[in-house]
């Protein structure tokens, strides 16, 4: 009985061993970096294949949760929350031949898609719901980007608590993405204040953080080194992967 | 008998996949328990659906954690639900911090060290198989149907309601069951339940994620999966422990086994 008590004590001693060793290892810079290792094999593995799962509107979730920083509360948004996004222009500039500047009328204008898609939170949640509006591809043919253009990163008015931009990207070719979606409505009514309005993104390949919400400008670029902390996103400048397919 | 004599047990191969397999298994065990913190329930469903809950850690007030199964709450606190924050205080917070890495609260981290040791645990399984089967190591692990009837009689006999274990090799039928569920089925659906989760991969292999019955299902069968191993693992220490703790931990470093009272005997 000794012996058995000795065994499963030092198995959860080993445990919290393993633990302790594990926080101590994590500050290591040079181990880090070999943990990030595998999100480039992740990258060049699982990709971007394929088409995300469309469901009917029977599986909607009845209950979506919302799961970002408070809305924008600014002076610049307020107004346009105010007139109804009519001053709103969503700008797509830098690699591209023709920079864009389109009004909320413009966009909706535009030929529009729709998909009842699941969406996947990087904490493990998942939640259905119909978004519709312009294919990114749609709105990138009409740019047309430059040759050497690597990027598409989304600007937003979204603000964390200390005024850090949220800012999302993808690559060429997941902004090609036929499921892309810059979506204008949400379950067939126009997406609200607090959940991104007038245009978020949708992206149902990849985890939640990447469909950002509130976008106001389309910025196409060759290298993502000189934005903000220079990892592509603003969850990624906190030290989440940039490949968001896993 | 030859008591005391030394033989030449585990291969180079065999003992560094055996104990990178330790360390990644710990490794994501420990990070999987970080990742579940982040939501901490379990649904049998694919969409995020309370009513199909199989499984929920919360703290449903300062100081109180409780565990929730099955629509039965159990009061944990201190050990699931209000638990140790990583930092020296308490805090609502599913697994508590001295068994997660890092030990305080971080969902990026613990993805980072996640994945990584996914891809060390699979290459290791991969090695261990093909190299395995090679040198026809996994000859006495592999349950075969002419062990199938002795399986009743080896469990009798752990019960002490039989005297004499049936007659088997290296290895009896019940740890060769434990051993080929643990190869062929557990280790495969771990794998194949993780990437379930991953958007992604269910775009492009969607067949998978629905096997499992949908995204969320696929959380509850990767937990349920790791438990199962967990299970394995104790039962494997604790047969090392009991049949020379020395002498079995020397041969996986040095891959020599020095015959005993213990000889016939794998664990």
């Amino acid at each position: 009985m000794r012996r058995k008590l000795f065994i499963a004590s030092s198995m959860s001693a080993a445990l919290a061993g393993c633990g302790a060793i594990g926080t101590k290892l994590n500050d290591n810079q040079t181990f880090h970096s070999v943990l990030s290792s595998a999100e480039d094999l992740n990258l060049r593995v699982i990709g971007t294949h394929g088409l995300a799962r469309e469901y009917s509107p029977a599986d909607l979730s009845a209950d979506f949760p919302i799961n970002s920083f408070d809305t924008p509360s600014d002076a610049l948004y307020t107004r346009l929350v105010r007139s109804a996004f009519r001053p709103y222009q969503m700008v797509v500039d830098g690699m591209v031949d023709h920079p864009q500047y389109l009004s909320l009328a413009q966009l909706a204008a535009m030929p529009q898609t729709a998909q009842i898609t699941r969406h996947d939170c990087v904490e493990g949640w998942s939640a259905i719901a119909q978004w519709s509006g312009v294919a990114l591809r749609d709105l990138l043919a009409l740019a047309g980007p430059r040759p050497g253009a690597q990027f598409v990163v989304f600007h937003t008015f979204d603000r964390d608590s200390s005024g850090v931009p949220y800012y999302e990207s993808l690559n060429m070719a997941q902004a090609m993405h036929p499921q892309a979606l810059l979506a204008l409505r949400q379950n067939g009514v126009a997406i609200p204040p607090d959940r991104g309005a007038p245009v978020r993104l949708k992206v149902p390949t990849q985890l939640g953080y990447k469909s950002a919400k509130w976008v106001r400008h389309i910025e196409i670029v060759a290298s993502m080194a000189h934005i903000f902390s220079g990892q592509g996103g603003y969850w990624e400048d906190q030290g989440y992967e940039w490949y968001a397919g896993i | 008998m030859q008591t005391g004599k030394v033989v030449y047990r585990h291969s180079a191969i065999m003992r560094l996949t055996h104990w990178l397999f330790v360390i990644s298994f710990l490794a994501l065990v420990s990070t999987g328990l970080q990742i579940f913190n982040a939501a901490p329930y379990l649904d049998a469903s694919d969409k995020t659906t309370p009513a199909r809950r199989v499984l929920e850690i919360s703290a449903p007030s300062q100081g109180v954690g409780t565990t929730t199964v099955f629509g039965r709450t159990l009061k944990t606190t201190g050990w699931l639900g209000w638990t140790d924050d990583g930092m020296g205080g308490k805090t609502g917070r599913a697994f508590p911090g001295w068994i997660t890495i890092p030990s305080y609260q971080d969902l990026a981290d613990g993805r980072r060290w996640h994945l990584f040791f996914a891809w060390i645990m699979v290459f290791c399984g991969v090695a261990y198989i093909v190299w395995g089967a090679r040198r026809h190591d996994l000859r006495e692990l592999v349950l075969r149907p002419s062990d199938i009837p002795k399986l009743l009689p080896m469990q009798l006999y752990y019960f002490r309601l039989r005297k004499e274990p049936p007659a088997h090799g290296k290895y009896n039928p019940l740890q060769k069951m434990a051993y080929t569920l643990v190869l062929f089925v557990f280790a495969p659906l771990i794998v194949l339940s993780g990437l379930a989760l991953s958007p992604s991969f269910d775009a492009a292999v969607p067949w998978i994620t629905t096997m499992f019955g949908g995204r969320q299902f696929a959380r509850l069968w990767h937990f349920v999966l790791m438990i199962a191993l967990c299970g394995f693992f104790a039962m494997h220490v604790m047969l090392v422990a009991t049949t020379g703790l020395r002498n079995h931990i020397t041969s996986m470093i040095t891959g020599r086994y020095k015959l005993g009272a213990h000889d016939g005997v794998g664990v």
